[in-house]
């Protein structure tokens, strides 16, 4: 096992390292920019090292100054956390260069499954079922190509990314002029005029399978987490079980995350995130190449340290249970995502000092953070403050857990979305395990009719 | 208590250990605290600017190959080469600030440097 890990992050997740760093007995150290002089992970660290100033592209994602801030104080590995170097194949080949081990996937895995197209092509080639859609980009043809994939569907431009360039059309009608709309959109805006076809699902779950490989091959599955619950395409709740998934769902989800996996010849932890339709279909999206902030959940429910078991399978060793794929599980866990945003002014972004921070406790409650009363907030990074995250026996205890939770956590001096999570568990459709990628813009806007197809 | 005796009690007090004293006499009660606080106690007037490091890395007085003989009290010119950072594959430059002169060298060669880490004092002139 190593003997000292550089944590190449900050916040959070950080401390959430460096906690079970010191339960293995391995040093930890912890690099920081200016801003974050005051953070809490440079205190909780066995050493800490400034690497550069507060924009990130200087400090947390400048590559040379984390691998020379490794090799100066002498960890022998780093891991990465989520966001910033994460998911950066040249980062993990840079770490490998330098002889520090990177603890997450090999280059190759991040490029293969990180790249949309190549795990699309990995997961079709392993039988996992993708969306409907053309093979590649559309021609002339493209009128037959759409009556095979059938209305509703989505325009794609093969460049674009990030949520652009996509176009959604109902019907035959309206096709010829929303294409011809698309491709000139695409070409002014990604220099490239190609686009091709995709099954447009209409209010859809977003359910994504945990996995964890070691060395050795041995593969493990977690019950799938539901993060329908989303604004803007940023998850603000997560759950798992999903209240929608049962036992013969979660073995053929558990079985395509652990084929991916295997495929991949991947090491360490993985997310295989799906969509999963009003009829129970599930169609693989994209693999997240590092671990998540909603880790903590499957953590609660399976009693797992996830980021034990990365640091196992980067240090070669075995993973902790190898018994079969898929892990027991007991209760119901549910993350609420406490960011510095005001939700009644459309969640703009609120900084400043923290005057007041009362967490909550007892039974069940696990709250993960790097903030503490008289933190100021540095305007350089995420919002995210705090992840509270509950357990109970059932859904319908841990909801009435998270509302107590959330009534306790109290936070003066900035704002912040604890309104908005109380708003969600109060509604009557979260309640009864309703929801979807919708969700969000109904409860926020409920005079309008919901946008749906 | 006139003010020429308080004026006396007050400087008699700062050259004692003693940061508050009450008198009383009969009716009358006067309380004396002096201002000892770190922050307010002491200023300490400097010309002198530290040279910050540019990055986390190796410090170096000179690029491979090269030297260069600093002295506490040399005479610099704006822009002149102190030293250099290595990071990785690359070397970040440290510079004198303004024309003047070195006066304190707190840096050896070898050595590992943080970012904002302070290299070299300067009096610029």
């Amino acid at each position: 096992m190593f003997k000292k890990v550089l944590i190449a992050n900050r916040g959070e997740i950080a401390v959430r390292v460096i906690r079970t760093l010191r339960e293995m007995g391995i040093s930890s150290v912890a690099v920081y920019s200016e801003a974050d002089r005051s953070s809490l992970h440079v205190r909780l660290a066995d050493e800490a090292v400034c690497i550069g100033p507060a924009m990130a592209r200087e400090s947390y994602l400048n590559i040379p100054a984390v691998i020379s801030a490794a090799k100066l104080t002498g960890a022998d590995a780093i891991h990465p956390g989520y966001g910033f170097l994460s998911e950066n194949a040249d980062f993990s080949a840079a770490c490998l260069d330098n002889g520090i081990v990177f603890i997450g996937p090999s280059p190759k895995s991040i490029q293969q499954l990180g790249h949309k197209a190549e795990a699309r092509k990995m997961a079709m080639e392993t039988g996992v079922p993708v969306t409907p859609g053309t093979k590649g980009c559309v021609g002339k043809n493209f009128k037959t190509e759409a009556e095979k994939i059938g209305f509703p569907l989505m325009i794609k431009a093969a460049a674009g990314g990030g949520g652009k360039g996509i176009r959604i059309v109902r019907e035959m009608a309206r096709l010829e002029h929303e294409i011809t709309m698309a491709r000139a959109e695409a070409k002014a805006g990604f220099g490239n005029d190609e686009v091709y076809f995709e099954k447009y699902i209409a209010l859809p779950r977003h359910i994504e399978v945990q996995f964890a490989r070691d060395t050795k091959g041995h593969t493990l599955a977690f019950p799938e987490r539901d993060c329908s619950i989303q604004r803007r395409h940023q998850k603000l709740v997560e759950e798992t079980p999903s209240p929608v998934v049962g036992k013969k769902l979660r073995e053929k989800l558990e079985e395509a995350a652990v084929k991916l996996a295997n495929a991949a010849n991947y090491v360490g932890v993985g997310t295989v995130e799906f969509l999963l339709d009003q009829q129970g279909n599930f169609y693989f999206m994209e693999v997240n190449t590092r671990l998540q902030v909603e880790h903590p959940v499957t953590e609660y429910i399976t009693g797992f340290d996830l980021v034990r078991e990365q640091l196992l399978a980067a240090a070669g060793a075995s993973l902790s249970y190898t018994a079969s794929h898929s892990v027991p599980y007991r209760g119901h866990a549910i993350e609420h995502r406490v960011n510095a945003e005001d939700f009644t002014r459309n969640f703009a972004p609120s900084v400043g000092r923290v005057e007041e921070w009362t967490l909550p406790g007892g039974h069940g409650v696990r709250v993960d953070t790097h903030v503490y009363a008289g933190y100021n907030l540095p305007i350089y990074y995420d919002s995210m403050l705090a992840k509270l995250i509950v357990w109970d026996q059932t859904r319908e205890l841990a909801v009435a857990k998270s509302a107590r939770a959330l009534k306790e956590f109290t936070v003066k001096g900035i704002k912040t979305t604890i309104d908005a999570h109380q708003l969600i568990v109060a509604d009557e459709s979260f309640k009864a395990g309703k929801t979807d990628t919708g969700f969000m813009e109904r409860l926020l806007n409920p005079a309008e009719p919901a946008k749906v197809a | 208590m006139d003010v020429k005796t308080l004026t006396k009690l007050t400087k008699w007090m700062e050259t004692t250990d003693l940061e508050e004293i009450t008198w009383r006499s009969g009716d009358e009660k006067i309380s004396l605290k002096l201002n000892n606080s770190p922050e307010h106690s002491h200023t300490i007037a400097s010309t002198m600017e530290p040279v910050l490091s540019p990055s986390i890395g190796i410090f170096r007085f000179a690029r491979p190959g090269k030297t260069n003989l600093l002295k506490e009290g040399s005479s610099m010119k704006s822009g002149q080469e102190l030293g250099v950072v290595e990071v990785g594959k690359d070397f970040k430059s440290v510079t004198a600030p303004a024309n003047g002169l070195l006066k304190i060298i707190s840096i050896e060669d070898g050595k590992p440097v943080e970012y904002g880490q302070p290299l070299f004092f300067f009096e610029p002139k």
